[in-house]
């Protein structure tokens, strides 16, 4: 599975705004321009992207596998056609390149994904979504980071009592409603002892947001970012 | 200081705290005992203002708790049964650093009060571990510390002591006895009284939301026979 | 004391209460991405409870803390939280070829909770005809496949009828079983959405 890992790499060192503006910039050119040329520039780009980070190419294969299916899928059900030719070359390579650049956006956000801490990616979304909804949704990510491997137990335990108890007999319909039905009322549980939590603890719309600041080497990198939005637009 | 002055709540017609009036001064470590449903949870929910009376007042320093609810919630920490519920962040010190941020503070006060909250409660230099790799007594303990970064005056914990086994439940009274030598506030409702009468200055038991026996423990244990209270054996 | 209080903007407590449940459920629709999936008889594809919990938010959370909780769900996502499909991660994913299923969560979210709730107050789910819930779920549903077939359609240069054959069909039996099963948790009546 593909997740933050301390390291030293030069991107583990940029601001985590730098990193996301590189990423948002890199999807809509790649998204504008799905040519043979502006592909290769583009991969060239990610592949420096993810010496970077010191992302694994072979580990962010294996982590986006179900990704990669439906890609490579796609060129070859554009191409079939149900008649004469039976294959349509042109249509499978249109599909071919638009499903290519798809893979290099993924590994760009490998990229950000294994250098980047939730903390950082919190205080990010705190210092630049404004007002009310980015300190819901800072503070929120770092919830759901919290409760993630709570919830995940949650329903394991929920999943082996079922099938103690000949739970594998049951209709599907069943099984997912009695899963779907202890999960919620175990999650609002959770959720109605976190909020008092949350309340005792002064939960504030103003406070004091997490340390973050622009180093020397995200200037040059967000020139990059910027140039690469620019460039959608040719 | 806390007082209850004639606080009467109830929930869907079924009165939980009857009449209720009571004093708490600063630095006193009380113990609130009494039966499930004996209505000590509503009543330490009134301290700050997470309930409020349908009659009566509660007041914190002399000030009625909903004027001003940000300085009784951080005059008074609260801690909840279930601590695993209670965090906001996946690791120690970003969580307890939660509540001196909703008080806007600046960064440096909030470090040396994070520093100062995990020493406290013997878990120096733990900041930066995850949460869900801690024992469930490490887990009391920072969920203490997070109230204790608040710098509150009085320490409310409602059955802190759930799901933790002896050496655990030794490790977080052990700590609860220096906050109280330090001079905070405690108020601990427990049903098990069994080895924290010596630490206690008073001892205040409920039945069907009324307070039935208040006094110093060397007083009034052989009064508690009857309202489910684990008492120490001769 | 040296803290500034009065300055201070205390979050409202019911605001507080929602919000709690919305984080929650977003970290539950993340869990049930990865451990979630259970095979179904006739198909090939097991099914993901991921699109469970979507119903469960339109009609627990309504259509405010709904949509909200989805797009939470999206944003932990985006900043690297395993909670995407078999626990990927990542902006590229919200622009993949998932993405048009994904960011119709939150839309479907909200219309659920609309249709069910009728305006932005909980109602008594219990309250609501069975007809206008199937329909709300029915309704949710065809936005998830009608945005994720488009956009899957248009990223990767298919024909609409490729894009519904690889995205769509393969799934209705998954997603009829999840509609029933919603409604069976509804029905059970043992969760409230209304708070005392």
């Amino acid at each position: 599975m593909l997740t933050y890992e301390p390291d030293d790499t030069f991107a583990h060192r940029l601001d985590p705004r730098t990193k996301l503006a590189v990423q948002i910039g890199f999807a809509a050119t790649a998204l504008a321009h799905p040519t043979p040329r502006a592909l290769f520039v583009l991969s060239a780009l990610a592949g420096l992207v993810m010496a970077g980070a010191g992302v694994s190419l072979r580990r962010t294969l294996v982590a986006y596998r179900f990704a990669l299916l439906v890609l490579a899928l796609a060129p070859v059900l554009s191409g079939v056609t149900l008649g004469a030719p039976w294959f349509d070359r042109a249509a499978a390579t249109a599909s071919g390149l638009a499903s290519y650049r798809v893979l290099l956006v993924l590994l760009v956000s490998a990229a950000y994904v294994r250098s980047t801490p939730v903390r950082d990616s919190r205080a990010a979304i705190q210092r630049t979504i404004p007002g009310k909804p980015g300190q819901l949704l800072g503070i929120g990510v770092a919830l759901v980071f919290r409760f993630l491997p709570v919830l995940r137990g949650d329903l394991r335990t929920i999943r082996e009592a079922m099938a103690a108890r000949l739970g594998t007999e049951r209709g599907a319909v069943d099984r997912a409603s009695t899963i779907g039905m202890l999960g919620l009322s175990r999650a609002f549980d959770r959720a109605d002892r976190l909020s008092l939590a949350l309340q005792a603890r002064c939960f504030a719309w103003n406070p004091t947001l997490p340390p973050l600041a622009f180093s020397r080497a995200d200037y040059p990198v967000l020139v990059v970012a910027v140039v690469l939005a620019c460039s959608a637009f040719i | 200081m806390i007082e209850f002055q004639s606080v009467t709540h109830a929930f869907d017609d079924v009165l939980v705290l009857d009449d209720v009036s009571l004093t708490i001064d600063d630095g006193e470590f009380v113990l609130l005992a009494g039966a499930n449903g004996s209505g000590k949870t509503t009543l330490l929910r009134h301290c700050n203002g997470l309930l409020t009376p349908d009659s009566g007042a509660v007041r914190v320093d002399g000030t009625p708790v909903e004027d001003d609810l940000i300085a009784a919630r951080s005059s008074v920490g609260m801690v909840f049964q279930h601590p695993r519920d209670q965090f906001v962040s996946a690791t120690v010190g970003a969580d307890v650093a939660f509540g001196p941020e909703n008080l806007g503070l600046e960064r440096d006060e909030i470090d040396r009060r994070v520093a100062a909250a995990l020493a406290a409660v013997n878990m120096a230099g733990r900041g930066d571990d995850r949460i869900d790799a801690l024992s469930g007594g490490e887990q009391s303990r920072v969920a203490i510390a997070g109230a204790l970064a608040m710098e509150p005056t009085h320490l409310v914990l409602d059955e802190p002591f759930t799901g933790l086994d002896d050496p655990a439940r030794r490790s977080v009274l052990e700590r609860l006895a220096s906050l109280a030598a330090d001079g905070t506030g405690v108020l601990l409702a427990t049903h098990d009284l069994r080895d924290v009468c010596e630490l206690a200055d008073r001892v205040i038991a409920m039945r069907d939301g009324r307070i039935v026996v208040d006094g110093p423990p060397a007083n009034v244990l052989g009064d508690l026979d009857g309202l489910d209270v684990r008492v120490p054996s001769e | 004391m040296a803290t500034n209080q009065t300055s201070v903007e205390r979050v409202d407590d019911a605001v507080v209460r929602s919000f709690a449940r919305a984080a929650v459920l977003a970290a539950l629709m993340g869990a049930a991405a990865v451990v979630g999936s259970i095979p179904i008889p006739f198909s090939p594809i097991p099914v993901s409870l991921g699109v469970l919990v979507i119903y469960l938010m339109g009609l627990y959370l309504g259509p405010v803390w709904g949509p909200a909780s989805a797009g939470l769900y999206l944003t932990a996502g985006a900043v690297g939280l395993p909670v995407f499909a078999n626990g990927a991660s990542g902006i590229g994913v919200l622009v993949g070829d998932s993405a048009g299923y994904l960011w119709s969560y939150p839309i479907a979210a909200a219309l659920i909770g609309l249709i069910v709730h009728r305006g932005t107050a909980l109602r008594d789910l219990r309250s609501v005809r069975l007809p206008i819930l199937v329909g709300a779920l029915l309704a949710g549903t065809i936005v998830i496949y009608a945005m994720g077939t488009a956009y899957m359609a248009w990223l990767l240069e298919m024909e609409a009828w490729e894009a519904i054959a690889a995205g769509a069909l393969p799934f209705i039996p998954g997603e009829l079983l999840k509609i029933a099963a919603a409604v069976a948790i509804v029905r059970a009546g043992r969760i409230t959405s209304v708070r005392p």
